[in-house]
Parts: C-alpha cells; sequence; structure tokens
C-alpha cells in the first residue's frame, strides 16, 4: 500500500521544505562565495543578507518591457515553483515520512524534471527582450541533451529496488548504497543535476555573458520569485541525488531523518562549490558531452547495474 | 507603520545593487566596489536599485545611459562619482547625488538607498518619455500588411529576415546592438552584431566613444605610466608594475564573463594591493586557475586568430600568444640591459591569451624588480598592457577591423569570451587621440 500524507499536511510540509532549502542555498551560497574570495567568513551577515536582499526586491517596482507576454512572465516562476514541489515532494525524509509515494514516483519526479525546460523557455520568451530568448534558447539545447542522460541515471537506482517508487528505491539500499553500487550513477546525476538546475558552470540560461540571460528583465517580486524557484529546484535535485545514490534515510546511530537532511546538505554543497570553482561550460562543449560521453556512460551503467543483479 | 514599510525596514541592511556605468577614468575605482560586501554590482539594471555614473562619459552616451536609468525599477537613483571629472551635461545630472572628492563611495552608495528606502529621498522619474520610437508602419490593427511589413523598420527597429545558416537552414537574422554599457564590455565599446539563433554572423564594433571629445578626460590611474610613458621619461618599475596590474584587472573580469565573481575577487584584491615582489604569488594563481581548468574549459579553441591577420599590428599579448614576437619593449636599451624577452606561445586562441596574460603578469613583476632606477626615454611609443601604444594609434583602432572576420560563426558565449580576451579598451584609444596629448608629444 503506497503512502500518501493529506493533501495540507503534504502542501505544508513541502512549503516548509522549500523555504528553508532555498534559505539554505542562498547561506551556503554566501559562505562558498566568501571561502572561495579569500574572505573572512561573516556567519551573521551570511544569514541575514539573504532575508535582506529578499525584502529589498519585494519593495521593488516589478518593471515591465515593450509588448511583454505578460501571463507567461508571470506564470514561469510560478511553474518552476510548482515543478520543484511536485519533485521534492516524491523525496522521503524517512520510513514513513514522504508527501506522496506513488508507485510511478520516479517517473513523476522524471516528468517534473522534463517540464522545467517549459517554464524556462516562457521565462525568457515572455519579456520580448533578445538576451532573455537567447537565454531560453540555450535552455532548450541544454534541456535536450540532458534528459536521456539524467533518466538512465536515475533508472539504474530503480534495478535494485525492482520498483519505480522512491521509497522503495531507497529502502533496497539498507545493505549497499547505489553509490557503491553504481559508482557511475552519482557523477553522471551531479553533472546533468547541474544542468538540470541551471546553476554553476552548466548556468547557461542565465549566463553572465548574457547579462542574466532569461532573468535579463527580471525586477521586484518577479526577479525574486525566479531565484527563489532555482533554489528550490537545486534542493529537489540534491535531495533526490541523496534518496537515489546516497542510500536516503539509512546510516548508523543518527534518527533516519536526519540523514537523509545531512546527505541532502553534503550534495547541496558540492553544487553550490562548483557553482563557485568551475567556469560555465561552453554550450557546444556540453551538447557534445552528453551525447558522446554521458548518455554511453549512463547506458553502460544501466547495463551493468542490470548483469550484476541477475 | 504599513507592511511596505516594515520590509523596507528588513531591507535596510541588504548589499546594495548597484548598476554601474564605468566612464573613462574609474574602471579600477568601480572594480574595487565588489571587494566591498555592502555592495552588489548587478548585470543588468533591472535588478540594481542604483545607477552609479562613475568617472567620464562622453555626451554622445547620453541617450544609452538615459536608457540605462529607465531601465531600472522604482524606487530608484542616480549617484555620479565624478573622479575628477566633468558630469555636469549628463541627462541624470539633475537628480543625482554625488560622491565628494573626501567621500568613500560605498557610504555615499549605501545612505542613498537607505534614503530610498526610508522615503526621505524621492524615486527618480524617467528621463525619457515611454513611447514607442517610430510608428509601425503597417496597415493593419496588428501592424501587418502595407509596405513596412517586411524589410520595414517597425518601431524603428528592423525586422528579422530568414537567410541560410551555416547547417543548410533558413534562420531568422536578427541584428542587435550590444552596448555601450554592457557589463561584460569595457565602458564604451559598442558591438553591432547579426545573430542567426545563437551564431553570430555578422559584427563589428563602433568606434571608441572617447575620441574626439572635448575638454580631453583625465584616464584612470593604470593607464597612466603609458600615456606619461609618450612624452616624459618614466620609470621602468612603475610601468611593469602598472602591466602587471591591468594584466590582473583583465583577469579579474574574464572571470566574472567565466560565472566566477569569488574567484574574480581574488584575483582583484591581489591586484590592488599588488608589489614587485609578487612575483610567485601570480604565478600561484596562474597555478590555481590551470589547476581548475579555467582557462581550458571556457577559452580552449576559442577565437583563434590567424598570424598573418596580427603581424605588425602591435597587438601586444593577442600577437604574441599567436605565436609573434611583437613587442615593442624588444628594442628598448632598458628593457635589453636587464634581459627582457617577450614571451611567446603558439595557440592564437582565448585560451592562450588567457595564459600569456597571467605568465606577463609574472614577468613585469620580476623586470620590476631588476629595474632599480632605470627610466625609460621617451621615443614616441610604447608597449601598453595591450600592445604597441602611439599618439593617434590604439591597440582598440587595430584591433576593430578584425573583428568580423573574428567573430563570425561564432556562438554569442564564444563571441563574449574571444571580446573580453582581446581586452578592446575605447579609454585608451580616447586616451591617447586626446588633444592633450597630442599638444605633449608635439
Amino acid at each position: 500500500m503506497r503512502e500518501f500524507a493529506q493533501p495540507e499536511v503534504a502542501l505544508a510540509a513541502i512549503g516548509l521544505a522549500m523555504l528553508v532549502g532555498v534559505y539554505l542555498v542562498a547561506v551556503l551560497d554566501h559562505l562558498a562565495g566568501a571561502v572561495v574570495a579569500g574572505e573572512g567568513v561573516g556567519w551573521r551577515y551570511a544569514f541575514s543578507t539573504p532575508i535582506r536582499s529578499a525584502a529589498l526586491l519585494l519593495v521593488q517596482e516589478r518593471r515591465s518591457t515593450e509588448r511583454p507576454d505578460v501571463f507567461g512572465w508571470a506564470l514561469a516562476p510560478a511553474l518552476l515553483v510548482a515543478l520543484a514541489a511536485v519533485a521534492l515532494a516524491m523525496v522521503p525524509l524517512g520510513p514513513g515520512m514522504v508527501a506522496a509515494d506513488p508507485a510511478t514516483g520516479f517517473v513523476v519526479f522524471s516528468a517534473a524534471i522534463a517540464l522545467v525546460m517549459i517554464a524556462v523557455y516562457l521565462h525568457g520568451w515572455s519579456p520580448n527582450s533578445a538576451l532573455a530568448l537567447h537565454g531560453a534558447y540555450r535552455y532548450g539545447a541544454q534541456a535536450l541533451s540532458f534528459q536521456i542522460p539524467f533518466l538512465l541515471a536515475m533508472l539504474a537506482t530503480a534495478l535494485p529496488a525492482e520498483s519505480l517508487s522512491i521509497v522503495d528505491i531507497v529502502a533496497a539500499q539498507e545493505a549497499l548504497w547505489n553509490v557503491v553500487r553504481q559508482p557511475l550513477g552519482l557523477p553522471i546525476y551531479l553533472v546533468v543535476g547541474l544542468a538540470v538546475s541551471f546553476w554553476g558552470p552548466l548556468n547557461l540560461p542565465d549566463a553572465t555573458d548574457l547579462a542574466d540571460g532569461t532573468s535579463v528583465e527580471d525586477s521586484g517580486i518577479a526577479r525574486l520569485l525566479w531565484k527563489a524557484a532555482r533554489a528550490a529546484l537545486l534542493v529537489a535535485v540534491a535531495a533526490m541525488g541523496a534518496a537515489g545514490f546516497l542510500g536516503g534515510w539509512w546510516g548508523p546511530w543518527l534518527p533516519g531523518p536526519i540523514w537523509t537532511l545531512l546527505k541532502t546538505l553534503g550534495l547541496l554543497l558540492v553544487l553550490i562549490g562548483a557553482g563557485h570553482l568551475l567556469p560555465r561550460v561552453r554550450i557546444q562543449r556540453f551538447v557534445m558531452v552528453a551525447w558522446v560521453i554521458l548518455i554511453p556512460l549512463a547506458l553502460a551503467n544501466v547495463f551493468l547495474s542490470g548483469a550484476l543483479l541477475l | 507603520m504599513g507592511l511596505r514599510d516594515v520590509i523596507a525596514r528588513v531591507a535596510l541592511g541588504a548589499p546594495v545593487p548597484v548598476f554601474a556605468v564605468s566612464g573613462a577614468g574609474a574602471r579600477e575605482e568601480v572594480a574595487g566596489l565588489r571587494l566591498s560586501p555592502r555592495i552588489e554590482l548587478v548585470d543588468t539594471p533591472a535588478a540594481a536599485s542604483i545607477l552609479l555614473v562613475a568617472g567620464f562619459v562622453p555626451s554622445k552616451l547620453s541617450a544609452a545611459l538615459a536608457a540605462v536609468h529607465d531601465a531600472m525599477p522604482e524606487p530608484r537613483c542616480t549617484v555620479h562619482w565624478p573622479l575628477g571629472a566633468d558630469q555636469g551635461q549628463l541627462p541624470t545630472a539633475p537628480h543625482a547625488v554625488l560622491v565628494g572628492p573626501d567621500q568613500q563611495a560605498v557610504e555615499v552608495l549605501t545612505h542613498a538607498l537607505r534614503a530610498l528606502l526610508t522615503g526621505t529621498r524621492p524615486s527618480e522619474p524617467a528621463i525619457q518619455p515611454d513611447l514607442d520610437p517610430n510608428p509601425w508602419r503597417g496597415l493593419g490593427p496588428y501592424g501587418q500588411g502595407g509596405s513596412g511589413m517586411t524589410g520595414g523598420t517597425p518601431y524603428g527597429r528592423p525586422l528579422a529576415e530568414l537567410a541560410p545558416d551555416r547547417d543548410g537552414l533558413r534562420l531568422d537574422l536578427l541584428p542587435l546592438r550590444i552596448g555601450p554599457f554592457f557589463p561584460r564590455f569595457a565602458a564604451g565599446l559598442t558591438l553591432e552584431v547579426t545573430m542567426a539563433g545563437d551564431i553570430v554572423v555578422e559584427a563589428g564594433a563602433a568606434d571608441s566613444p572617447f575620441v574626439a571629445e572635448t575638454p580631453t578626460f583625465t584616464a584612470r590611474p593604470g593607464l597612466q605610466p603609458f600615456l606619461r610613458a609618450l612624452s616624459e621619461p618614466v620609470p621602468l618599475a612603475e610601468l611593469e608594475l602598472a602591466r602587471a596590474r591591468e594584466h590582473l584587472h583583465w583577469a579579474s573580469a574574464a572571470l566574472i564573463s567565466q560565472g566566477l565573481p569569488a574567484l574574480a575577487a581574488r584575483v582583484l584584491r591581489l591586484a590592488m594591493r599588488l608589489t614587485p615582489g609578487d612575483a610567485s604569488a601570480v604565478d600561484s594563481l596562474a597555478g590555481r586557475l590551470r589547476h581548475l581548468r579555467v582557462p581550458q574549459w571556457s577559452s580552449s579553441g576559442v577565437g583563434p586568430i590567424g598570424r598573418e591577420l596580427l603581424v605588425g599590428l602591435g597587438a601586444g599579448p593577442v600577437a604574441r600568444a599567436a605565436g609573434l614576437a611583437d613587442d615593442a619593449r624588444a628594442d628598448d636599451p632598458s628593457y635589453v640591459t636587464i634581459g627582457f624577452e617577450p614571451i611567446v606561445t603558439h595557440g592564437s586562441d582565448a585560451g592562450t591569451r588567457w595564459q600569456l596574460r597571467l605568465a606577463e603578469a609574472a614577468q613585469s613583476l620580476n623586470l620590476a624588480v631588476r629595474a632599480g632606477e632605470r627610466r625609460i626615454r621617451p621615443v614616441g611609443r610604447i608597449e601598453s598592457p595591450r600592445g604597441r601604444l602611439e599618439v593617434g594609434s590604439a591597440p582598440f583602432d587595430r584591433l576593430r577591423p578584425l573583428l568580423p572576420a573574428i567573430l563570425s560563426e561564432l556562438e554569442w558565449g564564444d563571441a563574449v569570451t574571444t571580446l573580453v580576451s582581446l581586452d578592446l579598451d575605447p579609454e585608451e584609444a580616447g586616451a591617447v587621440s586626446s588633444s592633450t596629448l597630442r599638444m605633449e608629444a608635439a
């Protein structure tokens, strides 16, 4: 029997998880930036800056452009937040602690990730601005390249569990985590995870060479929502990585949910650190690496995982 | 106290989002703001609350400046930081807060945001009217039909037209003007580009807006030793230290264009406190960047320039990265006596230019140590960090005609990487064209 939380409980839990997660991403990003820059780490400043910056965006005007697609522009961040929420809802915090555990949880998560392209494209298309549209096109090329390796890397985690339920996938890692069982899986997942959440070296749609790309015309609450939605997506990717490859709630001494949170935090640190240390990857290079290297590696990962189970 | 006031009160300690227009004489000062945690230099005016206009901005850029100002959301304000320049004629001047000679820019910017949030300073009105620049010329209610539908200029803009691309498809060609305040380019650089999808089909840069301006302006401190060296003896150590600083400032800007602002801050801090004894620190920095594969990932194989295009051009690091020992210092006895030899590499792409500049920064510091009290004698030309500098001729002027050939067929990100690697500097071009300098040289 699959478990589903009461809708209001699920909504509250996912909302809280996203709020805390987005805040943590902002704090960690600030701290990681300070460390890489060789500055002193101002803890108090790091914890207060995200709140103050968010407040500043809230009091800013939400300006418009010449003949934008107003509804599309407003919808894009909401869609991205919703997709991140759906993805996060599939991740179990501990045994029996999950917002939704459909038998096809893996499919639901993958569907949410696939639709991120719609949100990003809408976000770049709607302002009627050349650099924003350029960013949208870039994400199209990026998404067409990462979808297959992303799905294959995740699919391999379903083989030992013989189930598409994320809870079952975590439960099947009691004896051996997938990161050990499928050593290729997590690296592939993290690379494409950066691409999915367009973060760090694979932040091509909102890149600095496009002066923020799809966000170039965003101001006020629109900018705040888009930044929050991107951070929420990163949290969802990290949380699913912890569940799919690092054994989710399994671990000694500490309660299961603490392990899930610690592993998610660890992956967040890796993803955020990569954003401060690795330069922007050229789109041609990423497309080539995805099709020529990541897809064959991900396929090999699936075949090897299947063979080991025979 | 309403909800907005409560939120505004929370926002009081936020880093100040500043869109900086860095005019002539202000590049280092504006870059230095990145080191303050209280300031956030943003890439688009839409993300800014404050427009900072620093240094000399020519009046021919007034319309672009007004457009940047009006693209900021309210509440907004402008801060003028003259740094010795006259900014009175700019369209932002009537409402601007001024950074006085004895004031800290960070303090003024912070106070300006505080005043906006507490309501003690009103938000600035738009400078330009919010109107279409030209009427749509079509006949129908949506602008369709009529002679202006194809090949016309609806609202003053050229229509995208189909043309074959490099893959044999027919894509829209979109003409764009990027600049003069695009954050990845030096201030004043305007790129006229025609795009087919994400590919540059045609590109060219407009002339430096700093040329032929009267009265002349004071160039930024990093350029001063090279400009002085055109007409007076200058200590060799001073020149080489300035060269190393300019290269590190360039590296910092290049890191930002690769999405690495934290590493850029580290490089910038080194540039600002650089001494001749820091050659090992620069070497260590270059090694760390190589270890992180920064030049390789982002720039390897990007924007190659054939040697034949650069022969005799005096294009400095760009030419030397392509294998040409083109360096005015090699002919100078002061340099020859301390064992100077140009560093030459053979890659010719943007990644090679990266590595060459960092190697030259360390070399310059070593030269500065060996130079002692030597001064170079003025001979009417000098090797600046960007190439051969003469009165009336700068590397910017000589590299600009190559841009159509260099940028054509590049993806936009690669085009930006290539342009950054060329270190085009309209300010330097304007400085050597100034009438004051001509008189001094004469």
